[in-house]
């Protein structure tokens, strides 16, 4: 495979830098060059992150450049807005439907766009596709709202050529997590999976 | 995916694993037998002093976090000295402190392998500036290495310990935050037995004044001998593993590529479909291989560089060619950004325009979307945690001493506190300079009460100086003596956390923790008092009142007053408390208390508290609520309280 590139973004302490990494040993195993990109410090601290996860042989940087992701997977809905200049044409954004408003909005210096006004943006002026569902929800229904990452995940794996195998990507989760929490973090994985595919049909 | 403190020392050689680019510097660190590691942490290379803190005894290397870059250089520079291999590390404004030992220490050389690893940053995503360590590579006559990706850089401190040892000189291992930070494939290599038993390594010191004492009887001697040590490696770097000319052999046009810019040169030929270009790969921007410059230069008819910042080899590559009457068009600055982290896109477009070709897409065209994009989202700053007690410290700073005030302060997370709603910083310059900074505005408004006129009273300036532990040990020590000993009239508010928590919670001797177990604890009130301050007291930021209070008293106080405001790391302690499976009091907003005055979110900006524009209240995000209460002290009406159930 020539190359395939997914943008992960959100608030920082979300978890974005676990899934990167997550995906990269995924990849890893499935017999790729990986390139992780990351950010470290303090913008990690409630501020808007950013993560790249690259693999295939033109994959050298670990940037993803712009209008080159054929995924921007958000944890926050506007954190997917805000790095939507990477998405290719024809990408996909898929975003947990959960805002969490900056300061500034709640300090009433700035507005939060809603998820319809985001849509149209990224389908009419990016030529992607925007879909959100509320991966908090089915990660609390999993039985932690940490698993957030891995619903999200879950879904990840089943958009249209995606190139890791869900079991590929189970297998890591399995030697990753704490061994108490496989359980739950399988079946978070499961309704990211069952919910991707009720969307994509749509 | 294992640990990576597992990884950094499993005896697998050949096996493949996703490492960091620092975590991959301190697996070759180990495969190349270190023995002594010394440094201050520095975003971007804190993650390769953290990873040899958390191996150290299981490698048997001596690692300690030094209280600053320059004596983390010393430390393993006298190793070095002593036959030992040896590294220190730091970002890139690090060196500018641990500058005057580099400089005056380099023509006396080692004896051990010495690799200083500096990360740069460009693109300041989290420094104070921008600076290319190159240049001090080039001004202190340093090889300077600089990796491609995880696994060179990985094999690189390896070269890096065989050059300096072969040398007896210092060599520069430069990354990158792009490079640091960056996660790619990396093959394990082979670990020493040293490493693989824990051996600890002992060196021995062999006296020599004429090279270790630096007077200028002495030293005369230096500078010629650096300058022919670095024309003989210029020599040895023709037969470097890290530099190579690929492409097609008989093309017209030619790219040079050092380190990272490799990478983004390498996917934007991919991109742009061309290959009939020859590329120089350089792992070794300073010094220039000339030979094989040489040959790469044969057949040329035009030259790209592409390389990020400062124009290093660009000025070596168009020297040599003048001095050969080499007659060609060398292409660099006039092409490729002066400014800022190189990109693809950036490759990209210089590489189009070197070759009169287009972009494979419009990027212009995707600014001007982009452009309309950024119009409606909001900004996202990074801000103080939920429940961190700098936020407590600044709101009570801010009360007690009035808008007038100025307040200069420090690198450290608590720097955001330059945001709304806290704004309580007026000045960050550098590690430790809100206390010399303080101490020049006291003097330029208030002058010295050891002058016969100087302001006080109610007549002075009030400045309030924040500083962190870590920094305050770093370089506010020097600063603090000097405006004890030069009268200024200041207050300096140390911001206690208890840890270094920027860079991902290092120790300091405010906590007396080492990595080897137990040190020995230095309390910042008690340096104070030694040092003859004319206020100490210490206080618990999470009783904002008596942090109000003492900070009002020491306002009182005519001379250099000190309060040590400590209250543990919430990010830190949530983590430790998360690990063990702790829970933590969630408050809320009772909504019939609240009247919407908007205090908590106006002033005091707790990032868990956000407005409900319906309900026009108040709320708490469960999700975010780290229980410290300070919102409890903060709400004029008594609106917030614990929720009755716990939860994490
Ligand atoms: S300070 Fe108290 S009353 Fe004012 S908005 Fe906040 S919760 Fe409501
Ligand atoms: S909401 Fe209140 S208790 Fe919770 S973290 Fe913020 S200030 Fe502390």
């Amino acid at each position: 495979m020539r190359e395939y590139n997914i943008v992960i973004t959100g608030v920082g302490g979300q978890g974005i830098l676990t899934a990167a990494n997550l995906l990269g040993w995924a990849a890893l195993h499935a017999g790729h060059k990986v390139r992780v990109g990351e950010v470290h410090g303090m913008s990690q601290r409630f501020g808007s992150v950013i993560a790249y996860v690259r693999f295939g042989e033109n994959v050298y940087g670990a940037m993803v450049p712009e209008g080159k992701a054929d995924v921007i997977l958000s944890f926050e809905p506007v954190e997917a807005l805000r790095y939507i200049n990477y998405l290719k044409k024809g990408g996909l954004v898929f975003t947990n439907a959960r805002p969490i408003p900056p300061v500034q909005v709640s300090m009433g210096l700035a507005t939060y766009p809603t998820l319809d006004e985001m849509k149209k943006i990224v389908e009419e002026d990016f030529g992607g596709k925007f879909m959100a569902f509320d991966a908090e929800k089915l990660a609390l229904e999993a039985g932690n709202i940490v698993t957030t990452n891995v619903v999200l995940i879950g879904a990840l794996s089943q958009t249209p050529g995606f190139p890791l195998s869900e079991e590929e990507i189970k297998e890591v989760i399995r030697i990753s997590v704490p061994p108490k929490t496989i359980d739950v973090n399988m079946k978070a994985f499961e309704l990211g999976v069952k919910a991707a595919k009720e969307m994509l049909r749509l | 995916m294992a640990k990576v403190t597992d990884i950094v020392l499993w005896d697998k050689p050949g096996e493949k694993v996703l490492l960091l680019g620092n975590h991959a510097i301190a697996r070759g660190a180990l495969e190349a037998n270190i023995a002594v590691y010394a440094a201050y942490p520095g975003t971007p290379s804190s993650e390769l002093t953290d990873t040899m803190a958390a191996v150290a005894e299981k490698a048997g290397v001596y690692m300690e976090y030094s209280t600053n870059e320059k004596v983390a250089f010393e430390t393993a520079l006298s190793a070095a000295w002593s036959g030992l291999r040896a590294m220190t590390a730091m970002k890139h404004v690090g060196l500018n402190v641990a500058a005057d030992t580099f400089m005056s220490a380099v023509g006396m050389g080692v004896e051990g392998g010495f690799v200083i690893m500096v990360a740069d940053d460009p693109s300041m995503w989290s420094s104070q500036n921008e600076q290319d360590t190159r240049v001090y590579g080039k001004f202190a006559n340093v090889p300077v290495l600089e990796p491609s990706d995880p696994h060179e850089a990985k094999e690189m401190v390896k070269y890096a310990f065989d050059l300096s040892e072969k040398f007896k000189h210092f060599v520069i291992l430069r990354t990158t935050t792009r490079s640091s930070h960056a996660r790619g494939d990396v093959v394990l290599g082979e670990l020493p037995e040293d490493i693989k038993q824990a051996r600890r390594k002992f060196g021995k010191f062999k006296k020599d004044p004429t090279r270790f004492v630096d007077i200028p009887a002495h030293s005369r001697r230096f500078h010629p001998q650096i300058l022919e040590k670095i024309e003989k490696i210029r020599e040895e770097l023709n037969n470097c593993p890290f530099n190579w000319i690929e492409g097609k052999e008989d093309a017209k046009v030619g790219i040079i590529a050092p380190g990272l810019s490799y990478a983004y040169v390498k996917e934007a030929l991919a991109w742009l479909g061309v290959d009939d270009v020859k590329v120089l790969k350089l792992g070794t921007p300073f010094p220039v291989p000339y030979g094989l410059l040489e040959k790469f230069m044969d057949g040329l008819e035009k030259v790209l560089i592409v390389e990020e910042l400062e124009p290093v080899v660009e000025e070596q590559v168009k020297t040599w060619a003048y001095d050969k009457g080499l007659r060609i068009p060398i292409h660099g600055k006039d092409l490729v950004p002066r400014v800022y982290e190189m990109t693809t896109r950036r490759a990209v477009t210089a590489i189009a325009k070197f070759l009169g070709i287009g972009t494979p897409i419009n990027f212009a065209e995707i600014d001007e979307k982009y452009e309309k994009v950024s119009r409606i989202v909001p900004p996202r700053p990074p801000s103080l945690c939920p429940a961190c007690p700098h936020r407590n410290s600044f709101f009570a700073i801010r009360k007690a001493a009035g808008p007038k005030a100025i307040f200069p302060s420090d690198i450290g997370c608590y720097t955001l506190g330059v945001l709304p709603p806290l704004k309580t910083v007026d000045t960050t310059v550098a590690m430790g300079a809100s206390i010399g900074v303080a101490h020049g505005l006291s003097i330029a408004t208030n002058g010295s009460l050891a002058e016969k006129e100087h302001k006080s009273g109610k007549e002075k300036q009030i400045i309030v100086a924040t500083i962190g532990d870590s920094t305050f040990y770093h370089t506010g020590l020097p600063a603090l003596a000097n405006a004890i000993y030069n009268r200024s009239n200041v207050l300096i508010v140390v911001l206690d956390n208890l840890v270094t928590a920027m860079t991902g919670d290092q120790p300091n001797p405010g906590t007396g923790q080492t990595p080897h177990g137990m040190g020995r604890r230095i309390p910042i009130e008690d340096v104070a008092k030694a040092m003859g301050a004319d206020f100490v007291a210490v206080v618990d930021p999470y009783d904002i009142k008596a942090t109000y209070e003492t900070v009002k008293k020491a306002l009182q106080v005519e001379g250099v007053s000190v309060v040590v405001s400590r209250q543990v790391c919430a990010l830190y302690k949530i983590g430790q408390m998360r690990r063990r499976g702790e829970k933590w009091p969630i408050y809320h907003v009772i909504e019939d208390k609240c009247t919407g005055c908007k205090i908590c979110i106006n002033a005091y900006g707790c990032p868990a508290i956000y407005w409900d524009s319906e309900t026009k209240k108040a709320k708490v995000d469960p999700s975010m609520c780290w229980g410290c209460g300070g919102c409890v002290q903060v709400c004029p009406f008594d609106a917030f309280e614990p929720m009755k159930e716990e939860g994490e």
